[in-house]
């Protein structure tokens, strides 16, 4: 029999139904923590929606406001938050956004706060200035960690350690399709609302509107990381579902290949067999 | 005499309803906030809110971060973290507080890691505190 015995198909056979199963299974959980993903998005945005509101509302209150935060400095050194994976086997998802991130870093001083381990080794092995490795987990990243990282970035935009600061994620434009993004965080871009309809002088701010502000502004700045990390992971699961429902047709594809491959094999020795006791007989 | 009360955190919407009283923790202390209230906007400290809802029953729920916002007679929490009493995990609050507390004994911590440790120990002996509550 030329070519590979029947036996090395079978063994063949069976090690890609094993990867088939895996892969199908490492789908479905994707498919099932993109669900909750989505969900978690869509929770969440009440919750941004009336805390801008309120910095708007402040800001149009306000008249000749100032706040450290709106100030454009030069820069000279940039902070960046990454926000990668965990694990592999998700396409492109990791190298795409840490891709950018590092064209964005690249001939510039700059230290990042990455999330994610995958983020965290890619950093390490290139010797950027590291802020943090505590944020190495990215599915143990709660909301609560998200503000406290926000009030750290804008004590460091305060006191001057860095001019700039910017997150790197992936936006989740549908399931089929992710892009790696990026988003200013500070100096704050503000653009006041012209012709205000409903602005009254008369709210309380405690103790004043500059401090409340300036309160408020790390919180709304936890509220944009944690709503890119909620992006990111919704990326991550739906890269994930797609490259593992690619690796799962692939798998299929040569499972069928090889099933032929076998059946062809085992013909073949019948008919040698056959042709073998036929000869015999004649004899 | 009640107000409408809505409290929002990132999870989605804690609790919507009519209220009699409000009792947070601002970074400035304590306020009470009752119907008819003046305009008023402050940011949140860490510490215990208490909701008197509209037959007089008391909900203890720990609340972090954010801030408290009253427009037009309605009270909007806007809070980062808003746990109920009794949805609280002792003993991972008490964990993390054993977390927070042997990271910053170790030596050599940059103080920023401090910081974030020190922040992680508040937040997890807020939530001890309300969580021991009885409610």
């Amino acid at each position: 029999m030329a070519g590979v015995s029947m036996k090395d198909i079978k063994l063949r056979i069976k090690s890609m139904e094993s990867t088939k199963q895996i892969t199908k299974a490492m789908e479905m959980v994707a498919a099932s923590k993109l669900r909750r993903a989505q969900e978690r998005i869509v929770n969440s945005r009440p919750y941004f929606a009336i805390l801008f509101d309120t910095l708007n509302t402040i800001a149009n209150d306000t008249e000749q406001f100032s706040s450290p935060f709106l100030e454009k400095r030069e820069i000279r050194k940039s902070c960046y938050v990454v926000i990668g994976g965990d694990r592999g086997l998700a396409g492109g998802y990791n190298s795409n956004v840490l891709k950018l991130a590092y064209s964005q870093m690249e001939g510039t001083d700059a230290c990042v706060i990455p999330i994610g381990k995958k983020c965290l080794e890619f950093f390490r092995s290139r010797k950027v200035e590291i802020l943090t490795d505590i944020y190495a987990v990215a599915s143990d990243v709660h909301v609560g960690d998200c503000f406290t990282m926000a009030k750290m970035i804008s004590n460091g935009f305060l006191k001057g350690e860095f001019d700039r600061d910017a997150v790197v994620y992936t936006n989740f434009v549908s399931i089929l399709s992710q892009a790696p993004a990026l988003l200013e965080l500070l100096p704050l871009e503000y653009h006041p609302r012209s012709g205000d309809t409903d602005s009254n002088c008369l709210t309380l701010y405690e103790p004043d509107s500059a401090t409340v502000f300036d309160a408020i502004i790390p919180e709304y700045l936890g509220g944009q990381i944690y709503g890119a990390l909620c992006e990111s992971i919704t990326s991550e699961q739906g890269a994930r579902r797609t490259a593992m429902d690619a690796a799962t047709k692939n798998a299929e594809e040569m499972i069928s290949d090889l099933s032929l491959k076998y059946n062809r094999a085992r013909q073949g020795a019948i008919t040698q067999e056959i042709t073998e006791i036929v000869a015999g007989a004649d004899s | 005499m009640t107000f409408h009360l809505q409290v929002v955190t990132p999870d989605g919407l804690a609790f919507e309803g009519e209220a009699e009283k409000l009792s947070v923790r601002t970074q400035e202390g304590v306020i009470g906030i009752l119907p008819r209230h003046i305009d008023y906007v402050a940011p949140l400290g860490m510490g215990e809110a208490v909701i008197t809802d509209a037959e007089g029953k008391e909900h203890y729920a720990a609340c972090i971060g954010g801030m408290v916002a009253v427009h037009n007679g309605k009270v909007r929490l806007v809070a980062t973290t808003f746990e109920w009493a009794k949805s609280i995990d002792l003993a991972r609050a008490k964990e993390a507080e054993q977390r927070a507390r042997s990271a910053m004994e170790r030596s050599g911590i940059s103080e920023r890691d401090l910081k974030l440790a020190e922040a992680k120990l508040h937040r997890s002996l807020v939530r001890q505190a309300v969580g021991k509550r009885k409610y």
